[in-house]
């Protein structure tokens, strides 16, 4: 056979993508407990449905609120949203906390968006926007059990909520319908963003949780390859 | 009436309802008299932004009491939020004077009212705040903005819109006409440039509430009245502003009332048994609106029966039956009118009206037999109708009854063999006349010439025919169809062995009806009636004959048939049957559906082809399986100069070419002379045949070429000549020998020499001729002779030796031999066709190299050994090739006697022949050494000389 320059690069290549992708396959990196990282990683998988979902619920909703909140461009002053848990966070902040408050953020702001989304279900008139929303509340539901579970893999409290700080904002008489769309609108972006941000914590998290490669190897040296 | 000092209102105290914005006033008119009542009229002026800005003036007329405090309330227009709102009152006893002879009570002082907190610098407000509308109302919006904010921008749905400056902080936006758009509302919103300082109302536009449509009340079981209507729009809209619209039943004559839980349906519960009349209404209502209908009605004109029950049908027969049923008791009061129909073959065949309280019966007669027939039934009010109950409906079949009417039947006869084959055609009895399942057909043949001599076949219900074979052509046939019930009446018909009068088959046309067939008729008064017949399927053995019963005093009909086709030929019969049922061909009648062009050309063979002519023929044409008659042929003819021959026209042919045309108008002529044509030319015919409607299929020419004259003739002298002069030669050949032996023999016989005569007659009288039997052989001599030898010898004559040495011994024979013959020659087996061809008999061919007794299937080596004695041990290759020499033996020498030694030694040496004097040499044929012994001798006695190599 006719091996050329070309050649031995790519087979070098290629085995250096099988040796990085070693500690990928679950068969060799279990060395019994699991550990929390198929958790982790099914959180992601979670997270990243729900980021598909959302867009398509958001394109209904917004559609139903009307214009302007349905233009692309359109972006209000937060007003009554200001009490929604932000996902935006300076990058040095993000990078600095450590793997207990990142995920009691993410468990503490998906606690919050969720109640607030379920009332979201009471202003929808249509009865497919309502099955819609109770279905997206569902697979919340789910992702904040999922983060729960990490949490606990991790031997991490859950945050318990103080007195008081349950979410203030909801809709009542006080608040004109406009500006209810307006939370609305915004209590979809925010999730939005959350969802993003989460997908980053998650993945940064999962990384950190598994074994460097370089065991990997040593363990497959072991086992005489 | 003392006239009255004015009365200043005093107190006026001003709410605000947003959601209505309405300004609510109340205020108290003082010095008022105790327990005096006053009609007074009120001025009420109102102020926007300023009190000197008076944007509303109007009365207000009420009884005041004394401390009674006065309501009035003012609906803005614009949202109260957006500016702030004076308000004074004065008061006049209203004593019926004009106003100008009256005198007002003073103006109370301005009251102000501030639906809005003052405005921050950067604050931006829009009202109202909730608005809800119907399709196509106005509606003024406002902005208010505080100082700080100058450049705001306000949109509805989207799109910006410019509103009116009401004051430096106001911006208000007249809507008018709105439409419905959406169940969360329509977005209206302002914003301030560069601040991004937003806010924004929903205005909710509801669609207008229609009134029910289709409302009305009925009852099934005088136990609920269902009262249903269509409700028209949804006008329920989201964020809780509007629910869908409600609807309320209430009836007023029990003065009760019902909300309804669905929005097109409710159900009104019946308590009083005795209350008839109903009086109903129905309110639709939303926020906006309310709508109503109402409805009055006696309880019994709305009874909409349930289906009857119970619903049978007793005591069925052939042709009646009993349909019983029962309905719901409504009283004895109250009875019902029922509507029977009788439903056969999905059409309604009868329909009565039954009145019924409690049960009712119908009885249904005149039915088919063996018929399936279903029975509905349903019920109305009796007294009123309103609506018809759901049908019940029941399925029952009639029992058989015997056929009613006998068969159709026909024949057709044929005599084999002495038998007479009947084939018997029968037409199944319609529904009507079978009444029933035809289980088999009976049929009863009765020989004529011996009454009692009666057989009985039967056919199964499904047969239409059945073929016979009777002994004899005179017979009476019965024919009956049975079912279940009975038997039919029977059907007779007689067949006799005459065969009747050869008839004449006449063409008919179609006509637009059918096939117009007529006969004379038979004078004879035992005639009862013609019939027609035809056959429908001509490829079917049986053809599927139909016919046709006509009366006695017809002569003509119409044939007509769904399943006649264009292109075939249908052959029509007429008969006349006479009393004794027998039936005689009178007419024959043939004619097409429709004609067709002929399906294709006939197949035209050439023969007799001349110079000059040519004969087409197709005879194996048939014209009487064409789709048409055949009136004639065309013959098509092209030729190189495009000259017609006598007889034909020109005309354009299928291929658009010019050609001749020969039309012969015989159908019956299938053969065609073309003549006058030219010798050595090309020449292309098509034969087309045509009938009435045009002619058969372009086809393609077929060419033919005529021979020249003179090779014509040469033909017509050659060929015989030729012949002659085969036969001549053939002759002649046969008889060569004959004529060889006869004039120039190849050996003379000395018997027939005529110098034998002449020498015996003028020298020796007794001159005899020897005869070659005396001539006993005593020795062999085998030659072998070298190939210089042969070519010395043999000169220029061909030569017939392959090999390149010949090789011959003679060996002496035994004197013990066993018989006597001629000189036997071995010769060398190796030889040509040539040699064959010297008239050598018993050659065979043999490879040089291989003696003799090498060759088992020859000569076996013993044979040969016991033949040639000790002295042949001389290998044939030692033999020197000098002393080789073709020998030559002479038919006089003597054989050789005694010394072998010598004879070994000298080969070549030849003894004469001490008995004769004839030296005439000759080659001995192998077949005339007979002498030899055994078979092999004929195999290997050979003698190789050529004519040219006699030795003397």
């Amino acid at each position: 056979m006719d091996l050329r320059a070309g050649d031995s690069w790519g087979m070098l290549a290629c085995l250096c993508t099988v040796l990085w992708h070693v500690p990928a396959v679950p068969a060799l990196n279990r060395t019994g407990d699991p550990g929390p990282g198929p958790s982790i990683q099914k959180t992601y998988d979670l997270t990243r449905y729900l980021e598909h979902q959302l867009r398509s619920l958001a394109g209904t909703y917004l559609n139903y609120l009307g214009p302007p909140f349905n233009e692309p461009d359109f972006n209000p002053p937060r007003l009554g949203a200001e009490t929604l848990p932000r996902a935006t966070v300076n990058l040095e902040v993000w990078r600095s906390l450590n793997d207990k408050l990142r995920l009691t953020q993410n468990y503490e702001a998906y606690s919050h968006l969720l109640c607030y989304l379920r009332g979201l279900n009471r202003q929808a008139a249509t009865a497919e926007l309502r099955r819609s929303l109770a279905h997206f509340c569902t697979s919340l539901q789910g992702l904040l059990g999922s983060i729960a579970g990490v949490m606990a893999a991790l031997g991490y409290p859950l945050p318990q909520p103080l007195p008081g700080t349950e979410p203030t904002w909801a809709p009542g008489p006080a608040h004109s319908d406009f500006l209810q769309k307006m939370d609305d609108f915004w209590l979809l972006k925010e999730l939005q963003t959350w969802l993003w941000r989460s997908a980053k914590d998650f993945n940064r998290l999962k990384k950190k949780i598994q074994p460097p490669a370089a065991a990997v190897t040593l363990h497959l040296e072991a086992h005489g390859f | 009436m003392d006239k009255l000092s004015p009365l200043t209102p005093v107190s006026p105290r001003i709410s605000f309802k947003s959601s209505l914005q309405h300004l609510d006033l109340e205020w108290t008119v003082q010095n008022l008299p105790h327990h005096q009542e006053l009609k007074m009229i009120f001025l009420i002026e109102i102020s926007r932004i300023r009190t000197s800005n008076i944007i509303w003036v109007g009365n207000y007329s009420t009884t005041v009491k004394w401390n009674q405090v006065i309501h009035w309330s003012w609906k803005s227009e614009l949202p109260l939020e957006c500016a702030t709102h004076f308000v004074r009152i004065k008061s006049m006893v209203d004593n019926g004077m004009p106003p100008e002879l009256s005198s007002w009570s003073e103006w109370s002082s301005w009251e102000e009212v501030h639906a809005q907190n003052p405005l921050e610098p950067n604050a931006l407000f829009v009202f109202p705040k909730r608005k809800l509308v119907e399709e196509g109302a106005n509606v003024t919006i406002c902005s208010i903005f505080g100082s700080n904010l100058k450049d705001i921008f306000c949109y509805l749905e989207g799109e910006l819109i410019h509103g009116e400056q009401l004051d430096s902080h106001i911006l208000t936006f007249e809507l008018s006409n709105v439409p419905f758009v959406r169940v969360s509302g329509m977005n209206f919103y302002c914003v301030e440039k560069p601040t991004n300082i937003t806010d924004g109302i929903v205005l909710f536009v509801s669609k207008v509430l229609e009134e029910p449509k289709d409302f009305s009340c009925e009852t099934r079981d005088f136990k609920t009245l269902s009262c249903t209507w269509s409700p028209g729009v949804d006008t329920g809209l989201g964020w809780s502003m509007q629910p869908s619209q409600s609807y309320t039943l209430v009836e007023s004559v029990s003065r009760e009332r019902k909300h309804c839980e669905h929005k097109n349906v409710c159900n009104w519960k019946i308590t009083q048994e005795l209350q008839e009349i109903y009086n109903f209404t129905l309110i639709a209502e939303n926020h906006l609106r309310k709508r109503s209908v109402n409805i009055f009605f006696n309880l019994t004109h709305r009874v909409h029966p349930l289906a009857p029950y119970n619903v049978s049908l007793e005591s069925i027969e052939a042709t009646q039956a009993t349909l019983r049923w029962k309905v719901l008791y409504h009283g004895n009061r109250y009875s019902l009118l029922c509507q029977v129909e009788l439903e056969g073959e999905g059409k309604v065949i009868q329909q009565s009206n039954v009145s019924v309280k409690v049960s009712g019966e119908e009885i249904f007669s005149e039915l088919v037999p063996d018929t399936e027939y279903q029975a509905c039934i349903r019920c109305a009010g009796a007294g009123h109708f309103w609506k018809w109950s759901e049908w019940n409906c029941q399925k029952f079949s009639t029992s058989e009854a015997a056929p009613s009417e006998a068969l159709a039947v026909w024949s057709t006869v044929r005599e084999e063999n002495g038998s007479c084959i009947v084939n018997l055609f029968w037409k199944p009895l319609s529904k009507l006349h079978a009444k029933g399942k035809i289980l088999h057909y009976n049929i009863i043949t009765e020989n004529l010439d011996k009454p009692h001599r009666v057989k009985l076949y039967s056919a199964s219900g499904l047969a239409n025919d059945m073929k016979l074979t009777l002994d004899q052509c005179a017979y009476q046939i019965n024919v009956t169809a049975s079912n279940s019930a009975g038997q039919s009446p029977a059907s007779v018909i007689a067949i006799s062995g005459d065969s009747g009068k050869e008839v004449e088959e006449e063409r008919i046309q179609r006509t637009e009806d059918g096939f117009f067939v007529s006969w004379k008729p038979l004078s004879a008064d035992n005639i009862i009636g013609y019939v027609v017949g035809w056959c429908v399927r001509l490829q079917d053995p049986l053809c599927d004959l139909q016919w046709k019963n006509i009366g006695p005093n017809t002569t003509s009909t119409v044939i007509s048939s769904d399943a006649f086709r264009p292109g075939i030929r249908y052959d029509f019969r007429v008969y006349g049957i006479s009393t004794g049922r027998v039936a005689s061909l009178i007419e024959k009648r043939t004619g097409y559906y429709r004609e067709l062009t002929p399906s294709m050309n006939p197949r035209v063979t050439v023969k007799n082809l001349t110079s000059h002519s040519f004969v087409l023929s197709w005879t194996d044409y048939s014209t009487n399986d064409q789709s048409g008659f055949i009136q004639g042929y065309h013959v098509s003819l092209k030729s190189k100069n495009r000259q017609c021959q006598p007889g034909f026209e020109k005309a354009v042919c299928s291929d658009d070419s010019v050609c001749c045309k020969y039309n012969i108008k015989n159908p019956e002529q299938k053969t065609f002379t073309v003549e006058n044509l030219q010798p050595e030319s090309h020449y292309e015919f098509l034969v087309t045949s045509y009938t009435r409607v045009g002619e058969g299929p372009n086809g393609t020419f077929t060419a033919v070429t005529t021979p020249d004259e003179l090779s014509y003739t040469l033909v017509q002298i050659i060929l015989p000549m030729i012949f002659s002069v085969l036969l001549i030669i053939s002759v002649c050949y046969w008889k060569s020998q004959w004529v060889k032996e006869k004039c120039y023999p190849e050996i003379p016989d000395p018997n027939k020499s005529s110098i034998l005569s002449l020498i015996k007659s003028k020298e020796n009288p007794h001159l005899t001729i020897m005869n070659v039997k005396d001539c006993i052989p005593d020795a062999l001599e085998v030659i072998n002779k070298p190939e210089s030898t042969k070519a010395q010898v043999m000169g220029t004559e061909k030569p017939f030796l392959a090999e390149s040495e010949l090789t011959a011994y003679l060996y002496p024979l035994q004197k013990e031999h066993s018989g006597p013959g001629p000189w036997i020659c071995f010769e060398n087996f190796t030889y040509n066709q040539s040699a064959s061809d010297a008239g050598l008999c018993g050659h065979i061919p043999v490879p040089s190299k291989d003696l003799p007794w090498q060759q088992g299937l020859l000569t076996q080596p013993d044979n040969l050994l016991n033949v040639l004695e000790g002295n042949c041990e001389q290998p044939l290759r030692e033999i020197p090739a000098g002393e080789a020499s073709l020998n030559y033996v002479s038919q006089l020498a003597s054989p050789l006697y005694g010394d072998k030694d010598s004879f070994s030694n000298n080969p070549t040496t030849t003894m004469p022949e001490p008995c004769s004097d004839y030296k005439m040499q000759m080659a001995v044929p192998a077949c005339l050494a007979s002498p030899l012994p055994s078979k092999e001798s004929s195999l290997s006695s050979v003698v190789l000389l050529d004519q040219g190599e006699h030795y003397h």
